[in-house]
């Protein structure tokens, strides 16, 4: 086994090679945000029940003294003003996507998995850029043992058929080197499509919390290895219960109430 | 590094000793939409290794995961697409275009070095020619980064020039294409794969001015194999020293069986023919099902066609359709009977020492009419221009050098081609 699939297994249980992703890392391009105004109490919760959280590189050196039975700590390599909408205090007036972080940085870091955003429907660069960094920090990943999950986000306003277009996304992250690919939801046909091509594991991201259940259900039947959540499931009420909710499902066990946090 | 590259070179040239090779393209993932060949990847891949495939062309991506395909002495040569671009996606090229693009983005992804840690025996690259000036300076730019990093590192490089955008004309592209095949060398191209230019005339003159070993590229999927198979046997005709093939063959039925072909046409100097049969015939003789005969005559014109100068007419062929009764017909070929050799008083009939057919030395020849008369079907013709020394010669069916024309012109398979195999 080399280091980058010991890596993965901390992302991704061996048992059932299943994995539940919950993605903090929005703070870097949207502020402070619902839930996670406070983020080490915020997320210190979540972290027993999810195999995975994402955070910007700040947030992470504070989360480094994590048990071993916690989630592996995913680090985001770049940072893009596409997240932000219109009515956002600073909305995008073109669309922005850097490089934040190296892979060695990110080792530093003690992450066990880089994650890059993939965008799709901006300006042609923007596609090409996303490209050359994911097949970059693939290549540098294998030699330094750190796997990369490239997150699809086709949110641009030139994507014609967006479930082509996640496929497309998909594809692209395969081919240029992703060792986890997630993926937004684009309907069952388009998902079975991905489960037949997509040849590493990936995590569905559904359209909403709430629609996350049945659509969960279609992508674990297609062949999705686990869930991605957003920094939406903070927003909620009881923000552990609903990740264990989630755990429960993605690993198929029966889902309990829980009172953590 | 020479000697790294020369490894390299005859690992993927050189296979077969005969210093030509068939490779696949599978990158298409990588920059055109989702389409089967894409999703049945390694499904194709383990089929054109089958098949023999001397090569494969894969993302960086793939690389990393089908490395063990690549292993061990009979495993393909690893050719790394090592560029980026989006020309599938651009405007009306791509009928599914989920996320048309508006302007041709052309990206190193690569360096030499790290696709020679992938196990890359070569790279590939493009070098865009007609869009504007910009994407051609930074092609050149970027070809010419790729040829000093793979001379450094001995390792093949490819260079793949393509015609596209609005300076590209119908009337200058072969001229184009000869160009971007003769920059490419210039630049420092190690080999070139290229897209076939559309007679073996011109292509001959791009494989003798480039002066590096030539891959044709097939093009847009047809959904005849034969046209791929003609493709490449006319590339070779010209001087190419194999293919590249991408959509023909991943998006083919069969995959391995059309690469197996593709070997068979490189490696075996098989005729396509032969390729399709599977086997390979010394000689061939004409056979007919009378029944099929529409008595359209093609044929016929086929024939005049492809002997007399382009000529347009049925009145010389070497084949006859005689009606017989409402919708039944006649087919007259020559079935190489050997009463023409027999009867010639001067042995200038004699049995072709390679095709087989019946061959007039026409030197030999005194116009004595007995092999005219002695076929009163008129298989035998006399020709209308004779010689200085003859008013005219005899007109003998020459089996189109083992490929007749007829046989493949035929829409209903009436007139169709047997392996003869005594020849007298």
């Amino acid at each position: 086994m080399d280091s980058k699939l010991y890596r993965l297994d901390d992302l991704i249980r061996s048992k059932d090679k299943r994995s539940l992703i919950v993605d903090a890392s929005a703070g870097l391009s949207l502020g402070t945000l619902p839930g996670l105004e406070d983020f080490e109490r915020a997320v210190r919760p979540v972290l027993p029940l999810a195999d995975g959280l994402v955070c910007s590189a700040g947030q992470l050196r504070r989360l480094s003294a994590r048990t071993r039975h916690e989630a592996g700590l995913l680090v985001r390599m770049d940072w893009t003003n596409t997240l932000r909408d219109a009515d956002f205090v600073l909305p995008p007036v073109e669309a922005r996507r850097v490089a934040v972080l190296t892979p060695q940085a990110a080792l530093d870091l003690g992450a066990v998995a880089m994650v890059s955003s993939f965008l799709l429907g901006y300006a042609e660069e923007i596609e090409a850029a996303c490209l050359y960094d994911i097949a970059q920090w693939a290549l540098e990943g294998k030699a330094r043992g750190l796997p990369l999950v490239v997150e699809v986000r086709a949110t641009g306003s030139r994507v014609a058929i967006p479930d082509k277009a996640i496929e497309l996304g998909a594809s692209y992250a395969l081919e240029a080197g992703a060792d986890v690919i997630a993926i937004p939801y684009s309907g069952i046909k388009s998902l079975k499509t991905i489960g037949e091509f997509v040849s590493v594991p990936w995590v569905l991201k559904p359209s909403t919390l709430e629609s996350a259940r049945d659509e969960l259900a279609q992508a674990l039947e297609t062949g999705a290895a686990g869930l991605w959540l957003d920094h939406s499931v903070f927003a909620q009420p009881d923000p552990p219960q609903v990740v264990q909710r989630f755990a429960a499902q993605v690993h198929q066990s029966e889902a309990t109430p829980c009172k953590v946090g | 590094m020479q000697s790294g590259l020369d490894a390299r070179m005859a690992r993927l040239f050189n296979r077969h000793g005969d210093g030509r090779a068939v490779c696949v393209a599978a990158d298409h993932g990588y920059m055109s939409d989702v389409t089967p060949n894409v999703v049945r990847l390694r499904q194709v891949t383990e089929a054109v290794i089958r098949g023999g495939a001397d090569g494969i062309l894969l993302s960086p991506g793939q690389a990393l995961r089908l490395a063990s395909f690549f292993r061990g002495r009979d495993g393909p040569a690893l050719i790394i697409r090592a560029d980026w671009m989006n020309v599938p996606r651009l405007g009306n090229t791509n009928v599914m275009n989920a996320v048309p693009q508006r302007r041709l983005v052309h990206q190193k992804i690569l360096t030499a070095e790290q696709a020679l840690a992938l196990g890359a025996t070569a790279i590939t690259i493009y070098l865009f020619l007609g869009y504007d000036d910009d994407v051609e300076a930074t092609g050149i730019e970027v070809c010419a980064r790729f040829a000093d990093e793979c001379r450094r590192v001995g390792l093949p490089c490819i260079m793949e020039p393509l015609t596209f955008g609005s300076r590209v004309t119908g009337a200058n592209n072969v001229e184009l294409l000869t160009l971007g095949a003769r920059m490419c060398v210039e630049i420092g191209a190690d080999a070139l794969k290229i897209p076939y230019t559309g007679d073996v005339e011109s292509f001959a003159h791009l494989c003798r001015v480039a002066r590096v070993p030539v891959l044709v590229l097939g093009g847009a999927r047809s959904d005849n194999e034969r046209d791929a198979l003609e493709l490449f046997a006319e590339g070779l005709e010209a001087g190419c020293h194999g293919c590249l093939m991408g959509r023909n063959v991943t998006k083919s039925p069969n995959p391995e069986q059309l690469i197996r072909q593709l070997c068979q046409i490189a490696h075996a100097g098989y005729s396509v023919d032969d390729a399709l049969r599977g086997e390979r015939w010394d000689h061939v003789r004409l056979k007919a099902t009378p029944a099929k005969c529409t008595g359209c005559e093609i044929c016929m014109v086929a024939c005049v066609g492809a002997h007399d100068n382009g000529a347009f007419s049925t009145h010389p062929a070497r084949l006859r359709i005689e009606p017989i009764a409402l919708g039944r017909h006649r087919v007259m070929f020559c079935t190489l009977c050997n009463k023409c050799i027999d009867v010639c008083p001067t042995g200038a009939l004699k049995w072709h020492d390679t095709t087989g057919a019946v061959e007039l030395i026409a030197e030999k020849c005194t116009a004595c009419d007995k092999c005219v008369d002695i076929f009163p079907t008129h298989v035998i013709l006399r020709s209308d221009v004779g010689t200085p020394r003859l008013p005219w010669l005899p007109i003998i069916c020459d089996l189109c050098a083992s490929d007749p024309t007829c046989a493949k012109s035929c829409p209903t398979g009436a007139i169709w081609v047997d392996e003869r195999k005594v020849l007298r």
